[in-house]
């Protein structure tokens, strides 16, 4: 079946199966930042944006996708031009084996634009979902609490995307919006 | 492995009750260090630099790929699925396969009769060779041993279609008796899980009749002599611990196919390509070369993947189809029949004077290793040699271990790997003991403890050669003091309210660094002709960040920017042989074979030098991506001296370097645990106000990437403190399905954790460095215990600590 959406920013038509899965769909479409964890909805390793709010893709069908607004970590910066949230991860080393990053980030970026100035028992709340099993959560909780502050409430958007410039590693989310054909 | 050849590795015992005490000049405490090892903190240019975690860009945008992002670039890519016993104990029959084998889509089925299945005797456990586990296990087993044992696998195009064709599977069985308790396995009457004959590579102290899968033990001095002095007292406790779930968040998952030149490649989430390859050889009957095992990013291994657990069943299915196979473990399966953390009761006992001198100190532990032995003589060895040489005062030591069968699942290596049990035991026993001679726990340990220039014979108390070891490098000293502060140690308000009680709890824990002489790293670097370069090394990067200590080892000595290092690891057809990431070894042993590889291409790099300056060798180094003349100020870049090298005059040449590195040392880090905890002396509720951990880890290479193993084994030891763990119905089958039902601390359950890097210098390994991320994993279940006793004076002696348990015990 056929379903349309808006998926980071470009409108999009997929050709999902009746009783796809979101998540399953995105990874075929090769988006493989969105990460699985467990066997369904619990391990947040799934976290898409869905009309603003984080939603774990390996609950959802693709065929609810339909009409909606879809955000993915390959929304957000490029390797040469991260996005502040991601920047605080790499800055504090939040990142260790890295499979729960996305979904993590995703969660924070739809905590921040709901809660600009979270404080730490709110943050921890938030990714209360997210299931880490290297870090401790310390330094993810602290990546979070200073993106806060870099972001200082605007959404972070850094404007103009920039293309990696190592060759031949385009990172730059917004080129694979044509899987249609 | 038969008895008579032991593994020389500090854990890995033999069968000796007392050691011959080797002469003390082969451990010497100076240390012939070379000159460059030892830098001083401003004379560093990469190492214990907070660099930037190499692949942290492509984690944070989603471009990293682990084992199953490959799927895509496999168009005709089969999906696996396995049946599972249902039973606990019995002999499979008759397997009905037809209904699988004629649905659309399923590519192939196989059980342990097929052809295609490799009929061997392996161990899945991912050690060095002779494996220090015995094997008893095949791929797909006839008899079953748990609920959960693989007997059928099935490709099909699709998950949901492999997943059904499973379901439509009969198995029938023979059903046996079967045992799930430790303690009832460990007699003669009960059901017996292997014959002799069941099992090659049997290990020393075996005892099929009794369910026994090893048993090791060993002594220095006199233990009983001290029980029987009569200025001392004897004092006994007993410990029991919780099976603990790696639940890495990126499942095993491995993808096979055989390449054009019909060789068989691995695309897997291990903590060990080396070992994986030789088994798979060993297991298909094929020679090592035709076997490639590679490793992309892994999303956490903490010993759950130094098993050879996935890789076999898809290469058969891959074999068996004839087309590449992927075979992801779901979460389930990772709970009822992956590996997991073996559950021990462990008993201590020490015989001390009035005065707190420990004269004797004793470990005896009972392990459960599950269905089959993997790991299971090897972390049982741990829970003596790694906890107990911390105490290396103490004149007489005995450890003994007694590991048995049980048809429950499997367990395997997990960080820590014993030392956890072993150091709940030790440190909550040595608690006890200061509280009822009413001395200082802290002060009573300080009069027992290494320090630097003893030698350790407790490590190599079991018999493991090479396993003694000289101390050159100690913190405990510093990780109490700055513990103590940063926790409030001398400043502990109690609440308000009179029910209400807040204690700290403190334990010390030692681990090794590597398997003394018993572990290999390599590394090779080729310079590129624009002054960069290539890193390959075999060492494996599971999250930690190795690939980033490698590559500040690599920058140090090569006095580059770290930018300029393009690093490939863990790729057996491109990298040097390595033993795998274990036992706390890879910044110090693979780290070691880096720098050894950067030096030799170094060499080369001056000799180019001092040709294009004109300037003797002895007086250039390299720094920040030049060779300069000490004596004269020239310079000449790296660039230039790479691409001199290759296009130059006719002496050109390619400029490669190459190390190796294995070693009889392994130095162990320390730390000093701290937890802070307010009971409800009415209900048993408590809150762990703060963890402090403060660790010796020698110089970090990484501060940020320290600290972030540090609070991250932290966290794990709190679960290990607090969580039930892995439960079973009344069959062993896991009554935890996902990640809900395992119940571990979640982000907001957790306590602040504080991590204090307490910097020595450990001459034996890389730039002073010795290891970090496993022995903060062994601390917090007795620092909490002892906080809790502090607190309200009850003792929580079986994990977890709960609340009900505290309850009950103040109610007695
Ligand atoms: S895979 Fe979606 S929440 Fe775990
Ligand atoms: S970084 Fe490994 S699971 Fe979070």
């Amino acid at each position: 079946m056929e379903i349309e959406f808006t998926l980071n920013d470009e409108r999009t038509t997929f050709d999902a199966g009746a009783d796809e899965l979101l998540v399953t769909a995105l990874r075929r479409e090769g988006y493989t930042g969105v990460q699985c964890g467990c066997d369904g909805g619990v391990c947040g390793a799934s976290k898409v944006l869905v009309d603003g709010e984080a939603r774990m893709a390996c609950g959802m069908d693709a065929a609810d996708a339909g009409g909606t607004e879809i955000e993915t970590i390959e929304a957000l910066g490029s390797q040469d031009d991260l996005h502040p949230i991601q920047q605080a991860f790499v800055d504090h080393f939040a990142v260790q084996c890295g499979f729960c990053i996305p979904g993590m980030i995703m969660q924070a970026k739809e905590l921040l634009a709901a809660n600009p100035d979270p404080s730490e028992r709110e943050v921890r709340e938030a990714i209360d979902d997210n299931v880490c099993r290297c870090t401790g959560y310390q330094k993810p909780v602290e990546a979070i609490l200073d993106a806060a502050e870099r972001m200082d409430g605007d959404d972070g958007a850094s404007g103009q995307r920039s293309v990696a410039t190592d060759g031949g590693n385009p990172t730059d989310g917004h080129e694979r919006g044509d899987f249609d054909e | 492995m038969s008895e008579n050849d032991p593994k020389p590795d500090g854990g890995t015992a033999s069968q000796s009750s007392s050691v011959e005490r080797e002469a003390l000049d082969d451990h010497p405490l100076e240390w012939d260090e070379p000159e460059n090892n030892r830098k001083a903190d401003d004379e560093r240019q990469s190492v214990s630099r907070p660099a930037e975690k190499d692949d942290d860009r492509k984690l944070v945008t989603g471009e990293a790929k682990y084992t199953a992002d490959y799927e895509e670039q496999f168009p005709d890519l089969a999906h696996a699925a396995v049946v599972r016993s249902e039973i606990p104990h019995g002999r499979v029959t008759a397997i009905d396969t037809d209904a699988a084998e004629s649905m659309d889509g399923v590519h192939a089925v196989l059980t342990p009769w097929s052809d295609g299945c490799p009929d061997a005797k392996y161990t899945s456990a991912g050690q060095s060779y002779p494996e220090p586990s015995p094997w008893d296990m095949n791929v797909l087993n006839e008899h079953v041993r748990y609920v959960g044992d693989p007997i059928a696998a099935v490709a099909a195009e699709d998950d949901e279609t492999a997943t059904a064709a499973v379901e439509t599977i009969g198995v029938e069985y023979e059903e046996y008796e079967y045992v799930l308790d430790p303690e009832e396995a460990f007699s003669e009457d009960a059901p017996q899980l292997f014959a002799d004959e069941d099992v090659e590579n049997e290990i020393v102290g075996h005892d099929y009749d009794r369910n026994r899968m090893s048993n090791i033990e060993g002594e220095l001095g006199d233990v009983a002599a001290a029980y029987d002095r009569e200025d001392t007292h004897v004092h006994e406790t007993e410990w029991s611990t919780i099976r603990q779930s790696h639940a890495q968040v990126e499942k095993h998952t491995s993808l096979a196919y055989t390449d054009e030149d019909d060789r068989h490649v691995l695309i897997t989430s291990t903590q060990v390509p080396n070992h994986t390859r030789r088994q798979l050889a060993h297991l298909f009957d094929v020679p090592v070369r035709d076997v490639r095992v590679t490793k992309p990013r892994v999303g956490g291994g903490f010993g759950g993947k130094q098993a050879m657990v996935v890789e076999p069943i898809a290469l058969a299915l891959s074999l068996a189809a004839d087309r590449p196979v992927i075979y992801e473990a779901s979460r389930a399966e990772e709970f009822q029949a992956m590996r997991s953390r073996h559950p021990m009761r462990v008993r201590a006992r020490s015989a001390v004077t009035d005065d707190g001198d420990i004269e004797a100190l004793e470990l005896y532990a009972l392990s459960n290793t599950g269905a089959y032995g993997s790991h299971g003589m090897t972390v049982a060895g741990n829970v003596g040699s790694k906890p107990m040489p911390l105490y290396s005062k103490v004149p007489n030591v005995r450890f003994e271990a007694d590991i048995v069968h049980t048809n429950t699942p499997q367990t395997g290596a997990m960080r820590g790997y014993g030392a956890p049990q072993g150091t709940i035991a030790l440190e909550g026993h040595l608690d006890e003991v200061a509280r009822d001679l009413d001395l200082d726990p802290i002060e009573f340990r300080r009069d027992h403890y290494m320090e630097v220039g003893d030698l350790d014979e407790i490590a190599g108390m079991m018999g493991g050669e090479g396993a003694e070891r000289r101390i050159r490098s100690c913190g405990l000293d510093d990780c109490i003091e700055r513990g103590k502060e940063a926790i409030g140690y001398d400043e502990i308000e109690q609440p308000e309210a009179e029910h209400r009680h807040r204690g700290i709890g403190m334990a010390l824990s030692a681990q090794g660094t590597g398997v003394a002489g018993d572990e290999l790293g390599g590394a090779q670097i080729m310079m590129n002709e624009d002054g960069s370069f290539h890193l390959q090394v075999g060492g494996v990067d599971i999250g930690t960040g190795a690939d980033t200590a490698f590559i500040q080892i690599a920058a140090e000595v090569l006095g580059c920017d770290e930018r300029d290092i393009v690093i490939k690891t863990s790729d057996t057809d491109n990298t040097p042989f390595d033993y795998g990431a274990y036992a706390s070894s890879t910044t110090y042993i693979s780290g070691m074979a880096v720098k050894k590889a950067a030096e030799d291409a170094k060499e080369r790099i001056l000799d180019w030098g001092s040709r294009l300056l004109d300037e003797p060798v002895e007086d250039l180094d390299t720094a920040d991506g030049e060779v300069y003349s000490e004596a004269t100020g020239e310079s000449v870049s790296l660039e230039d001296v790479g691409y001199e090298s290759v296009y130059g005059d006719e002496d050109r040449e390619h400029i490669l370097g190459k190390g190796s590195h294995s070693t009889d040392e392994s130095p162990p880090p320390f730390a000093a645990q701290f937890a802070d905890v307010t009971v409800d002396a009415e209900t048993g509720e408590f809150e762990v106000n703060k963890l402090v951990v403060a660790v010796d880890c020698g110089v970090a290479i990484n501060p940020g990437m320290a600290e972030g193993q540090v609070e991250g084994a932290n966290h794990m030891s709190y679960e290990l403190a607090v969580n039930e763990g892995i439960t079973f119905d009344d069959e062993g089958r896991a009554e935890v399905a996902d990640f809900d039902e395992y119940d571990f601390p979640t982000a907001a359950e957790s306590p602040p954790i504080e991590s204090i890097l307490v910097e020595t210098h450990e001459p034996t390994g890389p730039f002073g460095a010795k290891s970090v991320a496993e022995v903060p994993t062994n601390t917090v279940p007795p620092a909490l215990s002892n906080a809790v006793r502090e607190a309200v004076g009850v003792r929580i002696d079986e994990m977890p600590i709960t609340a009900a348990k505290i309850r009950s015990r103040l109610d007695e």
